[in-house]
């Protein structure tokens, strides 16, 4: 089907739904410092993507230059097959969810919620809105000024103020940052039966791992205004191509080495001492000095040593165990390797106590390979 | 320190002491204190000046007294032969006020919006322009009406130019007319307009602005929805001080105008009280004038300015 076609349909069917969203090569620099650098994406219609990243790193920025807010200074945007770098926000199919809110302080929360509806002239703008209100549980303070309610409240109506429109992409700059536990998951489940049954094209920027992982079709990971990582939360996890990646989403070991021989597809690579094997396909580097990683909850931890053929082996001393209910986290010292981090189900009986020798083993299957020119540490702190 | 914390039923208790207490009542008489000396002066300078006009404008002229002598007395009928004779120039003074308020606003308004919204970032251009909206008030307000006169006077530039390409009558003027009264009003005038909004509009979240953009309004439905309403206490503080001084003044009238179809009430006051040396006349002629702003002020408040005054 031509794009011509989907239009006539779409605009016959009289609602919007989500629309592929494209980002060719955009730039953006203030001044000398550069806030997004040659960003390449494509969201497919009526996908959740998710934007994760450090503070400071851009996502903001990329969010207001889809928006119309801020020009790109190079590069060009698309929504729908249609150029719209130069056009207006208004007339942008974008809606936002700012992360400072952006609440009208002269107009009632209903009247915030009705305002883009009434831009666009749609009759039942009032209803609509009250109906937008209820669905975020604050249909009792539509009379209220912003100024009345709690944060939470707030980011609440700011969200409804945005999704009311049913835009084809909806921006959401941490939308959900100031709700407590209870209430996140609720917006969360809220949020992703909209997206379904509306199609709507979401883009979420979260600081939230567990948010954009449970939510996202798509995760983004973005760092200094690049995007080092994308693809399903999934494969995003389990496969890691660079050590910010790896860091920044959930935690990893990571191990220098060097590649000491190749057959049926596994690399064997030198750490320490250890051989350690890794399949050849999940390393990103697969000559010389590499970084090994693996997920703690990969890791077996026991106190005799597991002989199973094929396995990764290491062997160190607890330097720290530390109950935290349904697991027990523990912190090995391997020679020549330095501190490994793991867990156990606390199903009873304990692998082993602080200061005694237990034993690591993995299959090399869950192994990764990344650049031995990165640092171990990089996205370690921002996590 | 006092703590309150909230009881069952959201009532609150109050858990302070009473010595607490009692040092916070003396706290609050301190306050009070400190109002006497502006209050003083008020009544000194203002209530007082105030009580004696409007004793004055009941005075009557005793049979065969000197020019300037007056005795105490309830001549109400000042006001009424004041207003017969005056009625048409206290109007014209609204009148003129109020087309000089106008045109003081859609003059002030784009350039407080520039200052304060368009050039925030550029702190060394809007540090200059707000020196240079401050500036009239540097020089005498005498001076620059008179400065205006020599622009405007026949011989000036402007009016040269304007016969020059036909725009003006050969034997046309620009002093001497309504016009210049009422361009004189709105020069003189216009930093009192200009400043309010400024420092309202400085305070305006710009995100604001994004966000009705955001949310399908264009830059117009983005003006009058969202930067105008929140501006509107700017505005309404400056239409006061530029109306009311304005209604009052005859300066502006004495030196641009030309005392036959230009001649407002302020003008009038003034040739009463030092060139008729008819006090009772003047005196109720301003009380008149003050009263009618009054009256105009709080129908103006009533109608648009509750919300920011509330
Ligand atoms: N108008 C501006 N002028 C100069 N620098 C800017 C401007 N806006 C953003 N930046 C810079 O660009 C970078 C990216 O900012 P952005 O707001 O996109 O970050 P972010 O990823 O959204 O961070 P956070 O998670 O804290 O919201 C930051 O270093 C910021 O200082
Ligand atoms: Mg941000």
């Amino acid at each position: 089907m031509d794009t011509e076609t989907q239009t006539t349909r779409r605009r016959a069917r009289g609602s919007s739904e989500g629309a592929d969203l494209e980002l060719t090569g955009i730039c953006k620099r203030f001044a000398e410092f550069i806030a997004v650098d040659q960003l390449d994406l494509v969201v497919p219609s009526g996908k959740f993507f998710a934007l994760l990243g450090p503070s400071g790193c851009g996502k903001s920025t990329t969010l207001r230059m889809i928006a119309g807010l801020e020009a790109p200074s190079e590069g060009s945007i698309s929504i729908g097959g249609q150029d719209v770098t130069e056009l207006p926000s208004h007339k942008r199919p974008v809606n936002t969810v700012f992360q400072s809110y952006a609440l009208f302080p002269h107009m009632s929360v209903l009247e915030n919620v009705a305002f883009g509806l009434k831009r666009k002239k749609d009759r039942e703008a009032m209803p609509k809105a009250k109906a937008a209100l209820e669905m975020v549980e604050l249909g009792h303070l539509a009379t209220r000024k912003p100024a009345q309610l709690s944060g939470g409240q707030q980011q609440r109506v700011a969200l409804a103020r945005a999704l009311v429109n049913r835009p084809q992409v909806l921006l959401l700059d941490e939308p959900l940052g100031a709700l407590d536990m209870k209430l996140r998951r609720q917006m969360q489940l809220e949020l992703k039966t909209i997206q379904t049954e509306v199609g709507l094209t979401f883009i979420h920027v979260t600081h939230d791992q567990e948010e954009a992982m449970t939510m996202a079709d798509v995760v983004a990971v973005m760092n200094e205004g690049r995007i080092e990582q994308l693809g399903p939360p999934r494969e995003l996890y389990e496969l890691p191509r660079t050590a910010f990646v790896a860091n920044f989403l959930g935690k990893s070991n990571l191990m220098r080495g060097t590649v000491s021989g190749q057959e049926d597809q596994l690399l064997s690579v030198d750490v320490a001492g250890n051989r350690i094997l890794l399949p050849a396909a999940r390393a990103v580097a697969t000559e010389g000095e590499i970084m090994v990683g693996i997920r703690p909850e990969k890791l077996q931890i026991s106190a005799t040593e597991d002989t199973t053929a094929g396995m990764n082996r290491l062997d160190g001393i607890v330097k720290d165990a530390s109950f935290t209910g349904t697991t027990t986290e523990y912190l090995i010292e391997v020679e020549g390797i330095g501190l490994i981090g793991t867990f156990a189900q606390n199903r009873g009986q304990q692998p082993g106590e602080m200061g005694q020798r237990v034993f690591l083993s993995w299959d090399p299957v869950h192994t990764f390979g990344l650049r031995g020119s990165e640092s171990e540490l990089a996205g370690v702190e921002e996590a | 320190m006092s703590s309150r914390v909230l009881g069952r039923r959201g009532k609150k208790l109050d858990l302070r002491s009473a010595e607490e207490l009692r040092a916070e009542r003396r706290k609050g008489r301190t306050g009070q204190y400190l109002v006497l000396p502006g209050m003083i002066g008020l009544a000194l300078f203002f209530a007082l000046p105030v009580l004696v006009l409007l004793a004055m404008s009941l005075y009557t002229k005793p049979p065969g007294a000197e020019i300037g002598e007056f005795v105490p007395a309830l001549q109400f009928s000042n006001y009424a032969v004041m207003l017969e004779a005056y009625w048409p120039v206290l109007l014209r003074s609204f009148w003129f006020a109020l087309i000089a308020t106008v045109l003081a606003l859609l003059i002030g308004y784009p350039m407080a919006y520039l200052v304060a919204v368009r050039l925030r970032q550029h702190g060394l251009l809007k540090g200059i322009l707000l020196v240079l909206l401050i500036a009239p008030f540097f020089s005498s307000f005498i001076l620059r009406t008179q400065a205006w006169k020599q622009i405007l006077s026949d011989e000036g530039f402007i009016a040269q130019t304007l016969k020059a390409v036909s725009l003006l009558p050969a034997d046309g003027h620009l002093t001497a007319t309504p016009i210049a009264v009422v361009a004189g009003l709105t020069y003189n005038f216009l930093p009192f307009m200009v400043l309010p909004i400024y420092a309202n509009l400085d305070r305006l979240d710009t995100r604001l602005l994004e966000a009705s953009g955001d949310l399908y309004a264009n830059p117009v439905t983005t003006f009058t929805k969202v930067t105008l309403p929140l501006s509107a206490s700017g505005v309404f503080a400056g239409t006061l001080l530029t109306f009311i001084p304005a209604a009052g003044d005859y300066i502006n009238a004495s030196l641009l105008g030309n005392n036959r179809n230009t001649t407002m009430i302020g003008q009038v006051i003034d040739s009463r009280f030092f060139r008729v040396i008819d006090y009772p006349g003047a005196a109720a002629l301003s009380f008149v004038l003050m009263v009618s702003i009054l009256i105009l002020v709080i129908i103006y408040i009533r109608r648009f300015g509750t919300r920011e005054l509330m």
